[in-house]
């Protein structure tokens, strides 16, 4: 299991951010005494350190710094500050990469990822790889793949991103927005028309795997995913 | 010379008067000729042109620099002649530069120290916008959405906070490189994603995937999203697009034209959209209207060399287009 440091003074967001990095299975501990920063770095020993720029005492500059001559473990800044030289300056202190505020998890995730991949090697202890299940339906959001009992179907990557969305909230209603929010990306831009064929081809695999009427449109305000296909988990 | 001539008028004056008086006192009196007369009179002009000489030549700086209106601070200095009338001038204007710049520095600082806070406090507001930007993203429905809207509103405004106030020192805050045209501005309108979708209004994009930009990535997303906010604001209906037009113009000099379907600008208005807190007929029956977008889209691609125009038809649309300076096409 990953240890993960988070140097960050604000309460609420290393609380939020724990829970998030709990659901992924890393084990996590956010400093409490920022004089002793580095004491307690040592007594953790984690495999990867968040830190924030605007700190009491000290900056985080200064702690990477600290750090640095003490371990090579990945450090990852979270900062308010956009700047392209604030980012350099967090390079040249040591750092590894940089988060700017406000972040998305999925973002933050997939630095904390990478740079572990990176430290640590390719699937070293890959357990925090995400599937989702839903009454015996499975779906792995990694390989791009539903299964459920013995038949298997492979989605695309937009189709799997619409039914990560919905399982995650199966039973209740997903709205159109938010679903074009979740598909769109910098290279294809979605609009309405497109919803509707990818929900389309969604229900398609789902037919595939004997689920004919689990997606359901709800008029007006998005759609639902009704585990009634009967089985038991 | 002129001044200086001016200036001795008075003695010139007297001193005639004195010489016509002496002259008629001997003349009156018997005692000399008038050949006698005009030559007295000839060797004491002498003598005056002589003293107005030396006077002109000892003081000639002193009166040059009375005369000369400084363009600019550093051109302030006093006489550099040594007569005293030249010392004094010269002592009197350094003092007075002098408590002229202290004053200036005193304020110079307190507006840096008030940049600096504004900086601070508005990094400071991040931290509380990223708490609730994470507590609301796994949620969905009414009262999320709107909160997710409101929160956008925030994080835009406390951007053009943080832009206008760092308007100032834009020379040490900017990083020019060359930039992809066509990946910053899927960039930035991806970041606006919320926007479009909400509004229901969706970028086209068309452009030529050669073209870099030599620029500042942070200034002009600032500037883009500016644009697209705008674009977004005034289209009323739904499901109209707004295009992202790039390609390169005669003169190798690259063109970005961000077109929208919305109410356009009233003719009247147009010449003033780019004076800051102008809002114009639209800003006043829309919303939110500060005046400060185009404005600062103005000035900060003054700062960096690009061009920008805008033209609009009311009821059509209007077409924001941004010249830039120097553009390569990258090797194929």
């Amino acid at each position: 299991m990953f240890k993960i440091f988070i140097i960050e003074d604000d309460r609420g967001l290393v609380a939020l951010l724990q829970d998030y990095l709990h659901k992924f299975g890393y084990e996590t501990q956010a400093v409490n005494d920022f004089e002793r920063v580095r004491a307690q770095f040592e007594t953790f020993a984690p495999h990867l350190v968040l830190l924030d720029v605007n700190l009491p005492k000290y900056d985080g500059y200064y702690w990477c710094r600290q750090i640095r001559g003490i371990s090579t473990c990945p450090i990852l800044f979270i900062s308010a500050r956009d700047g392209k030289m604030d980012q350099v300056m967090a390079l040249e202190n040591g750092a590894d990469d940089y988060i700017t505020k406000p972040f998305d998890y999925e973002i933050a995730m997939a630095k904390i990822k990478s740079q572990l991949r990176r430290a640590y090697g390719t699937y070293a202890g890959s357990n925090n790889e995400r599937t989702l299940t839903v009454a015996g339906m499975a779906l792995d959001v990694e390989r791009l793949v539903l299964t459920r009992g013995e038949a298997k179907v492979d989605l695309s990557h937009t189709e799997a991103k619409i039914l990560d969305e919905l399982m995650q909230k199966s039973g209740t209603i997903v709205t159109r927005d938010r679903l074009l929010e979740k598909i769109w990306d910098d290279q294809a831009f979605v609009d309405e028309n497109t919803l509707n064929v990818y929900v389309t081809r969604v229900r398609k695999k789902l037919a595939a795997l004997e689920i004919t009427d689990g997606l359901q449109t709800v008029r007006g305000q998005g759609y639902r995913l009704i585990p009634n296909w009967g089985d038991e988990d | 010379m002129k001044l200086f001539l001016r200036e001795q008028i008075p003695l010139i004056v007297v001193y005639l008067a004195q010489l016509i008086l002496i002259t008629l006192v001997y003349r009156l009196d018997g005692g000399s000729g008038v050949s006698v007369s005009l030559y007295a009179a000839l060797l004491s002009t002498c003598l005056l042109l002589g003293y107005l000489a030396y006077r002109y030549i000892s003081n000639r700086t002193f009166y040059e620099r009375l005369e000369t209106v400084p363009t600019s601070l550093d051109e302030a200095g006093g006489p550099s002649q040594d007569s005293p009338l030249a010392v004094s001038l010269r002592g009197l204007l350094g003092s007075q530069f002098r408590l002229y710049k202290n004053d200036l520095h005193s304020y110079r600082h307190k507006l840096e120290e008030h940049i600096h806070f504004i900086n601070q406090w508005v990094h400071g507001m991040k931290t509380p916008l990223s708490v609730i930007h994470l507590m609301i993203q796994d949620k969905d429905g009414p009262p999320f959405t709107a909160i997710g809207d409101e929160l956008d509103r925030l994080k835009k405004g406390l951007d053009t906070v943080l832009y206008t106030a760092r308007l100032d020192t834009f020379e040490h805050d900017f990083y020019v490189e060359r930039l992809d045209l066509e990946t910053l501005v899927r960039s930035v309108t991806s970041e606006q994603k919320r926007l479009f979708i909400r509004n229901r209004i969706f970028p086209t994009i068309k452009i030529d995937e050669r073209i870099a930009v030599t620029t500042d990535e942070k200034w002009l997303s600032f500037v883009l999203t500016q644009i697209i906010t705008n674009a977004i604001r005034y289209t009323t209906e739904v499901g109209k697009h707004v295009y992202f037009h790039g390609y390169i113009q005669e003169e190798k000099r690259a063109v970005l034209e961000i077109r929208d379907e919305g109410v356009g600008i009233p003719a009247g208005d147009l010449p003033r959209v780019f004076d800051p807190y102008f809002t114009g007929v639209n800003g006043r029956i829309f919303q939110e209207s500060t005046g400060m977008g185009l404005y600062l889209v103005k000035q900060i691609c003054g700062k960096l060399g690009h061009e920008v125009s805008i033209c609009s038809e009311e009821g059509k649309g209007t077409t924001v287009r941004i010249v830039f300076r120097e553009s390569y096409l990258t090797k194929m």
